[in-house]
């Protein structure tokens, strides 16, 4: 009862995750930001192959469930490469696919985010708008089975998102790794048939800055593969040398490292046009210079927002063209109220005037005499762990404390009751 | 001293040297230097005013305010009493949550001091009143084509579980074993249900809903939100122009206004010079300077325009028709007394409700005092007028009397005088007054 009856808020030491496609984000409820985001990505190679010496992980980071596979589990293990060590996305579509990757994860946060034994904290999981009811279901079962979680709940990542931007009801436009959303969120509820995505997200920039790199002829050679390079001028032909490896590195390592480090380079880069794009309108912007890890650098101008546009440019798929759309499938009653409550979130919403286009062409797509209010969160933080931030809300709130769905509870009425008590 | 000594860089006297007296009378000197003030030497390099700001205890000024730890002992001995008090302590408590049916145990932080309550927010734990049937009222009363009880099950479902959100409702209907329903269908069927139950358990007012109209309704509001940025503009310009032609309209009005203003100025005066034309040759004759001929035409002009006007509220747009029954602010707080004291008098209420019919007699029995009350001051001061042109008449002709007719005098207003007693004589006399000068 820390907070008292002043603030609402009631803290029972619960846990919040926001799996996405991008990241696992994980914390305690009541704190401002995750303790954690862990790459959705579990890298596996068989346990018998002999590690050098360089890399031997230590014991503990390490879940050796299994006896003849080893699984690599955050940043600093992915990153490194391992002979063998072929490396796995456990979601789908937004959804968790690979149960077993999954749980390897969830070991992992228990052992060495929280440091605590699950048994004593309830949990509160997001999910995304369209998740499925036997998805639902069997994240219900692992986490009271396996983890013997005292409580559970789940919360769609839209709303929670919303609730971080102080709104109940708004039109959540969440644009992360794997796609973009619009979702309907009133009065703290998903309007399901009204939710809108595209698969246009950061990965489908990355793809299009990746290939324009290549073509370009740049080498996009993973900075943890290199042991050193010179200082060269721009443009000039990079001079590297990449770090003796008694192996082959295997294909989904090395591409996973090339996302990255095209990831970096999209997020410093990239730049969404105010307008349309248009190459005469653009060609008068500074351009931002770059070096990757091989040392290379040159300034990058029009490329910039020719890249960005096509989170924008795209006749059904764009952000406009999909929160519009998704505005227009709710009841005309409600609309004013979405539209004068837009919150942008996610990641990928980070790309430089994301929302300030996102605006424009909202606008544009609007009927006339509505009032449009953007709701963005300024800091990065707030934007790319919305979802978790909203949660981490809503599990310290005095009100929310009789919504748990309880060991008891599931123990009586199973995990179908999950669909009913999480709406 | 030093300080001076100091700036000039004098030498200090040299130490004392040591001598008999100095080793006996070591408390004396002691002493000496502990009254004077006592300056510690300045250290080499350190400037005299850094060293002077050091330095100043003793130069203090005395302190505003007794202070207690000064006299005990000084500030040395005592502690700050912050930290007396043992601070009380938190713990990780388990608590039941009332609001909850499973009785399950969550842990917060809480002083274990403070007595266990009921969990403060399971206050909070609202739930809507749902209508509830039994099968055979279903059966005998809540039959409708197109639902099956089934569904009506589903629905009041819905209701419970998302606290009668329709448009949630809608969106969770389990579209795979019905069919699709809109809004409007599930908030029809609803509050049918709710209005036959509430018949049956002998309510009298029964709320009904229109769904036909209800969808007329979303299908306009559709139509206004989805208008065209062109229609809008459109709209927007034919309101401007609205607006224009209602102001020139009020320009033409304010104009005949000012013209039949002018007109009947035209025929006041064309009045007033008549009467005095035909007057003034006699009265300037009979007593040239006497001010009060055009006193008495001047409150017959103000009797012309008695009343009240009440401001026109037609064209102003919205507003509350008790506004209507204001009086205007030029009224003057004299009248406004008097027409109080009299509807006091008829036993009226002063705000009456203001609906139409009331709102206009109201206004109008108001207009009507404040031209009686106007009227009699106008009687008063011509009968004032006429007893003092009696008296001049009798002045001047000593012996003679003048005998005012009778249709004159205001035999009748004796009545009224009675019945207005009080203030309003007091209303009634005061515009007799110029007429003294
Ligand atoms: N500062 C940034 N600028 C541009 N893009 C960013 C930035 N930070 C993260 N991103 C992108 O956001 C995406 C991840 O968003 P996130 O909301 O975490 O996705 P998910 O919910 O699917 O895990 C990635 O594609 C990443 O490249
Ligand atoms: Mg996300």
């Amino acid at each position: 009862m820390s907070g008292g009856m002043l603030y609402g808020g009631d803290e029972i030491g619960a846990l919040v995750f926001d799996p996405g496609h991008h990241s696992l984000r994980v914390g305690y409820a009541q704190e401002d930001t995750p303790k954690a985001e862990i790459p959705a990505v579990v890298g596996v190679a068989p346990d018998d192959v002999k590690l050098e010496p360089e890399v031997k992980p230590e014991d503990g980071n390490v879940a050796t469930n299994q006896p003849s596979y080893k699984y690599y589990i955050d940043t600093a293990y992915l990153h490194t490469p391992r002979p063998n060590m072929e490396l796995h996305n456990y979601m789908k579509d937004g959804m968790i696919e690979n149960w077993d990757l999954f749980e390897k994860i969830l070991d992992y946060s228990y052992e060495k985010i929280i440091q605590s034994e699950s048994q004593y904290h309830p949990v509160l999981f997001s999910e995304s708008p369209w998740n499925q009811r036997q998805k639902r279901e069997k994240l219900t079962e692992i986490m009271f089975e396996k983890y013997k979680v005292p409580a559970f709940f789940l919360v769609k990542n839209a709303a929670l998102a919303a609730f971080a931007n102080g709104r109940a009801t708004a039109l959540v436009i969440d644009s992360g790794a794997t796609h973009t959303s619009a979702v309907p969120v009133l009065d703290g509820y998903v309007i399901s048939n009204a939710v809108v995505k595209s698969p246009l997200g950061g990965d489908y920039l990355v793809l299009r800055a990746r290939e324009m790199l290549e073509a370009a002829g740049i080498d996009l050679t993973p900075a943890s593969l290199i042991a050193s390079k010179d200082v060269i001028r721009d443009k000039d032909k990079p001079r590297f040398v990449k770090k003796k490896l008694s192996f082959q590195t295997t294909n989904s390592w090395m591409s996973y490292m090339i996302k990255k480090t095209v990831q970096d380079f999209q997020q410093t880069v990239l730049q969404v046009a105010e307008n349309p794009y248009d190459e005469r309108q653009v060609a008068n912007i500074p351009s931002v210079h770059y070096e990757f890890p091989t040392g290379y650098h040159q300034d990058f101008g029009p490329e910039r927002f020719k890249l960005a546009e096509g989170l924008f440019d795209h006749a059904m798929l764009g952000a406009g063209y999909i929160a519009a759309t998704s505005a227009g499938m709710c009841d005309v009653d409600i609309r004013p109220a979405l539209y004068s409550s837009v919150v942008v979130t996610g990641g990928n919403s980070l790309v430089q005037g994301f929302s300030d286009r996102l605006s424009r062409d909202l606008s544009s797509r609007s009927p006339g005499s509505m009032r449009l209010k953007m709701i963005a969160a300024n800091g990065t933080v707030e934007r790319r762990f919305g979802a978790w931030v909203g949660g981490s809300i809503l599990a310290s709130i005095g009100t929310f404390q009789q919504m748990w769905v309880s060991i008891q509870e599931y123990q009586e009425g199973g995990k179908s009751q999950i669909d009913r008590k999480c709406p | 001293m030093a300080d001076v000594r100091d700036i000039m860089e004098l030498e200090r006297p040299p130490t004392p040297e040591i001598t008999r007296e100095s080793i006996l009378g070591a408390d004396k000197v002691k002493k000496r230097i502990s009254t004077g003030p006592k300056v510690p030497k300045r250290p080499e390099g350190m400037h005299r005013e850094v060293y002077a700001l050091l330095y100043n205890d003793t130069k203090d000024a005395p302190p505003l305010f007794p202070t207690d730890s000064i006299r005990n002992n000084g500030y040395k001995q005592t502690k700050i009493k912050l930290g007396m008090r043992k601070p009380r302590k938190w713990a990780w408590i388990p608590f039941t949550n009332p609001a909850r049916t499973d009785n399950a145990t969550f842990y917060h932080w809480r002083r274990p001091s403070d007595e266990p309550k009921e969990y403060p927010f399971a206050k909070f734990n609202k739930k809507v009143d749902l209508p509830s049937y039994t099968d055979v009222e279903y059966q005998q009363h809540l039959k409708c084509d197109g639902w099956t009880k089934e569904e009506t099950d589903h629905l009041i479902d819905l209701a419970q579980r998302f606290d009668l959100r329709f448009i949630i409702m809608a969106d969770r209907y389990d579209t795979e074993k019905y069919s699709k329903r809109s809004v409007e269908d599930l908030k029809d069927r609803f509050y049918k249900i709710c209005g036959i139950l509430a018949k049956l358990s002998g309510e009298k007012k029964i709320y009904t809903y229109d769904a036909e109209h209800e969808r007329r309704r979303k299908e306009q509001l559709k139509k206004l939100q989805e208008r065209k940025p062109e229609q809008i503009e459109e709209e927007q310009f034919l309101l401007g122009e609205l607006k224009k032609i209602e102001a020139r309209k009020k320009e033409r009005e304010r104009k005949t206004q000012d013209l039949q203003k002018l007109i009947s100025q035209a025929d006041n005066q064309n009045e007033t010079p008549r009467k005095i034309d035909k007057k003034l040759p006699k009265k300037k004759i009979a007593n040239p300077s006497r001010p009060s001929r055009v006193d008495t035409n001047h409150i017959l002009q103000v009797i012309e325009t008695a009343g009240i006007k009440f401001p026109d509220y037609k064209n102003s747009g919205v507003s509350l028709r008790s506004q209507r029954m204001k009086l205007p602010t030029n009224l003057g707080q004299k009248k406004s007394k008097g027409i109080e004291q009299i509807l006091q008098e008829l036993g009226l209420e002063l705000n009456p409700t203001p609906t139409e019919e009331v709102c206009l007699h109201f206004n109008e029995l108001r207009s009507d005092i404040v031209l009686l009350m106007e009227i009699k001051a106008a009687l008063s001061t011509c009968e004032f007028e006429l007893q003092s042109l009696r008296h001049q008449y009798e002045a001047l002709n000593p012996g003679k009397t003048l005998t005012i007719p009778p249709q004159l005098l205001s035999g009748n207003s004796e009545s009224e005088i009675k019945v207005a007693s009080g203030e309003i004589i007091d209303v009634v006399g005061s515009p007799g007054t110029p007429s003294n000068t």
